[in-house]
């Protein structure tokens, strides 16, 4: 009744010089680097997202968005939003990276290419801040209920001194390092007789 | 009107049989403790062995109590894993009389297994009061006594005796089904002997748990008690 | 005045849309966090009409940790605990999963021995194998039947002993390290674990007949919870799911990690997109990792380093980059997109779970027009697991 496919028929693969190519034809010079066999990355500008994005989905075998993800960097001021878009059929994977900038925080939203994408949106806007007008559940409480202070991973945000503010802890034990403990216990060398 | 006691089960005289305010619908009526406090309609007698009873009467319903516990299946976090095995034939939990209870209006014992993210714990808290009394919590992990690897965590509480009153810790990351079974004896053993009032406390102290609850459940709509 | 208006007059707390403010045939219904229905600990609120669910909403977030803050102010050897415990049915995945793209980053990745690939390879596998078996028992669990979970997880419970022998730790195991492994394969594993396979063989048979061929969830299964193919490359499905609807795509073949070029193992499929298929996948798929597991015992050197050797922990620096890099788990892909600045900690690390997608885009949008009693078989058949959902 179920057929069991061999390994042997795996189509050729890829190595991404074709794509980047095209891409470089149609879009413009646009720096990239080749992290891997079957990983590339490139970076776009961030008008030139949705262009990019949409002419690969349509026109190209990379059909698949596998993750989107976003890095806070807070010294260059700037968050970095990073696409990984796959062609299953070529075993290729390309990295997408964008900047946006810090304060204002708004991107544009990739809902219409990609129906996952709501979820990795809402989850970036709940984390980080970042605003992407159109998809459909920003603003919606996705991980964590009631919270009141910045989203939480930001660079600028301090989990322990939000620990120690909200979350009591026990008392006794106020030291991790074991040579001061032990040291407080059996003097001062008690680790080493 | 007298309050129904449950050392006494088959009087029926004691049952509540009177509807609540004139013109409602008719309600079990909400009576009162000795401290003013409205009594859970589902509870048992709200003081731990009470007292003039004698001695073998409390130590056959102790002995009943501790020989059929019924856990909650609520499976907190990690250490839920190793309840499955815990069910299974070969550490086999119901040979001790322990078996599972799918909602928490017919569970005795509510195992915490694990760390408690903040909106985990008003659900959490929910169900505990929704057990009737008497009840006991088993607290599993390094997560439940000081926060254990996620002490620097911003979404998960670092004791949980102060939301709710443990009997027994089990530690370990996470313990081995081993040694929930020797949790679970050392459980009996306190039943038995009249010491697991975890139940009792919270009923009594009920204001500072809820302070110390509300402190870290910033939107906080749960009703004043989960019946 | 309305039915609520009269209550409240009364003195009752009520609900805000109890009675007249929605449609009376529809009722809403959270199968919560406490439900034994429940994979995990999320939540689907459904709303009703009759058996049938008109809609639903997935919540997750109950087991959140702020796992990637976390693992951004710890060193890299200090991840190694914390990134066990992001996913709890299999924890070896994500160990390989940080060690492989830490390693990747900073050029250590040619360092790695011969044998310690062997070994990843090996428990990568005894993973899998242990995850399959305990959500093929979970399959008919959740439609009631106790008997194949229990053998089931006493199965699993087996290959567990042979992981506290090589680890230490039936459930996390901490053992798979840049560079390599923590320790060498103890005198006589592999003969322990070959009985192990053994008793897993004997049993087979009998779990074949004793799902497969039952009636009951034949008639629960088979043409229940189809996802249509288009959804593939629209959500970004993997794993069982995927290949249940006839498309071969495994990231062992696709993307050849460790010794997996070196293996023979055929890349198992099913037809229909249903549960019944899912199950079938996962069914082929344990004797597939069985026999995985003694090519790979019968074809690994027996001397050699099981690690590189390792700069100073505390001190280590890994360059700039950024990388991802994914293995096959149990129930799909997962994937590490890795950050690093040049400190001697991770700037941003993000897992990509299988059951991200899975869980809520695919859940969600399957939902209207299913009965409420098939819910929870679905849930196990798409296997979410919360905690990669939310980390």
């Amino acid at each position: 009744m179920f057929e069991i496919n061999d390994k042997t028929n795996a189509p050729a693969r890829d190595h991404g010089t074709d794509i980047l190519v095209r891409l470089q034809a149609r879009f413009g010079a646009l720096e990239s680097h080749r992290q891997r066999q079957d990983l590339l990355r490139i970076e776009v500008g961030q008008d030139q997202l949705l262009p990019v994005l949409s002419w690969l989905k349509g026109d190209t075998p990379y059909v698949q968005l596998t993750h989107l993800t976003a890095v806070d960097w807070i010294e260059e001021d700037r968050f970095e939003l990073i696409y990984l878009v796959t062609a299953p059929a070529l075993f290729m994977t390309l990295m997408i990276s964008i900047s946006i900038d810090r304060v204002s925080a708004t991107a544009e939203s990739v809902f219409n290419l990609w129906l996952q994408a709501e979820t990795y949106e809402q989850e970036i806007n709940e984390m980080f801040g970042i605003d992407f007008p159109g998809s459909p559940r920003q603003g919606v409480p996705f991980i964590l209920e009631g919270w009141d202070d910045m989203p939480p991973m930001r660079r600028d945000f301090d989990t322990v001194e939000y620990c120690k503010r909200t979350h009591p802890e026990r008392p006794g034990r106020d030291h991790t390092d074991p040579r001061t403990y032990v040291g407080k216990k059996f003097g001062e060398k008690g680790y080493l007789t | 009107m007298k309050r129904f006691d449950p050392d006494k089960p088959w009087d029926l005289t004691t049952l509540p049989t009177t509807a609540g305010p004139e013109g409602s619908l008719p309600h079990a009526p909400v009576q009162k403790t000795a401290g003013g406090r409205d009594q859970c309609f589902l509870g048992a007698s709200d003081v731990p062995n009470a007292p003039g009873l004698p001695e073998a009467v409390s130590t056959i319903k102790n002995w009943f109590r501790a020989s059929s516990l019924n856990v909650l299946a609520f499976g907190t976090g990690c250490g839920a894993i190793e309840l499955r095995p815990l069910m299974t034939s070969r550490f086999d939990m119901s040979r001790f009389g322990i078996t599972g209870a799918p909602t928490p209006r017919m569970s005795n014992v509510f195992i915490i297994s694990g760390y408690l993210s903040t909106k985990t714990l008003k659900r959490v808290i929910r169900s505990y009061e929704q057990m009737p009394n008497p009840k006991w919590v088993v607290a599993l992990g390094s997560c439940t006594i000081n926060g254990g690897m996620y002490w620097d965590s911003y979404n998960t509480i670092k004791v949980l005796d102060l939301y709710m009153p443990v009997d027994v810790y089990i530690s370990g990351c996470m313990p081995r089904p081993e040694a929930l079974i020797a949790g679970f004896q050392y459980l009996m053993k306190e039943i038995k002997a009249g010491d697991a009032n975890g139940w009792h406390h919270y009923l009594e102290n009920l204001d500072w748990y809820r302070e110390n609850q509300k402190k870290v459940i910033k939107d906080w709509d749960l009703p004043d008690y989960s019946w | 005045m309305s039915r609520t208006e009269h209550l409240k007059s009364l003195g009752y707390d009520v609900m805000p849309n109890a009675g007249t403010e929605v449609d009376p045939r529809e009722v809403q219904l959270w199968f919560g966090p406490q439900h034994p229905g429940i994979t995990g600990n999320m939540s689907v609120q459904v709303w009703l009409e009759g058996d049938t669910i008109k809609r639903g909403i997935t919540h997750v977030g109950y087991l959140h940790r702020g796992f990637e803050k976390l693992m951004e102010r710890r060193k890299f050897i200090q991840s190694f605990p914390v990134v066990c415990r992001i996913c709890v049915a299999e924890p070896d995945t994500n160990e390989y999963l940080l060690a492989q793209s830490l390693e990747e980053l900073s050029g250590m990745d040619k360092d790695v021995p011969e044998k310690a690939q062997w070994i990843r390879t090996l428990v990568m596998e005894m993973s899998r194998l242990q995850a399959t078996l305990m959500v093929l028992g979970g399959s008919v669990g959740t439609m009631g039947m106790g008997t194949a979970p229990n053998w089931t997880y006493t199965l699993r419970d087996f290959v567990l002993d042979s992981f506290e022998e090589l680890t230490g730790g039936r459930v996390y195991h901490m053992y798979t390290t840049y560079g390599g492994v923590r320790r060498d394969l103890p005198t006589g594993f592999a003969l322990r674990l070959e009985e192990t396979l053994k008793k897993i063989d004997e049993r087979l048979p009998y779990l074949d007949d004793l799902i497969f061929h039952n009636e009951v969830f034949r008639m629960r299964s088979i043409g229940v919870g189809v996802v249509p193919v288009e959804w593939a490359d629209e959500i970004g499905i993997t794993g069982p799911p995927l290949r249940a609807m006839g498309i071969a795509r495994d990231v062992r073949r696709d993307y050849p990690y460790l010794k997996y070029p070196e293996l023979d193992f055929k890349v198992c499929t099913g037809e229909g997109s249903d549960i019944y298929a899912r199950a079938w996948v996962r069914r082929q798929e344990i004797s597939e990792s069985v026999s995985i597991i003694r090519q790979i015992l019968e074809k690994m050197p027996h001397e050699g380093p099981y690690s590189a050797k390792l700069p100073n922990m505390l001190t280590w620096t890994i360059p700039r980059g950024s990388t991802y890099v994914r293995a096959e788990a149990s129930r799909g892909e997962m994937g590490y997109m890795m950050v690093t600045d040049g400190s001697d900690k991770i700037r941003r690390v993000h897992v990509r779970g299988p059951s991200y997608t899975n869980a809520i885009t695919v859940l969600e949008r399957m939902l209207p027009g299913t009965n409420i009693a098939d819910l929870s078989a679905l849930m196990v058949s798409l296997q979410t697991c919360p905690p990669e959902i939310e980390r």
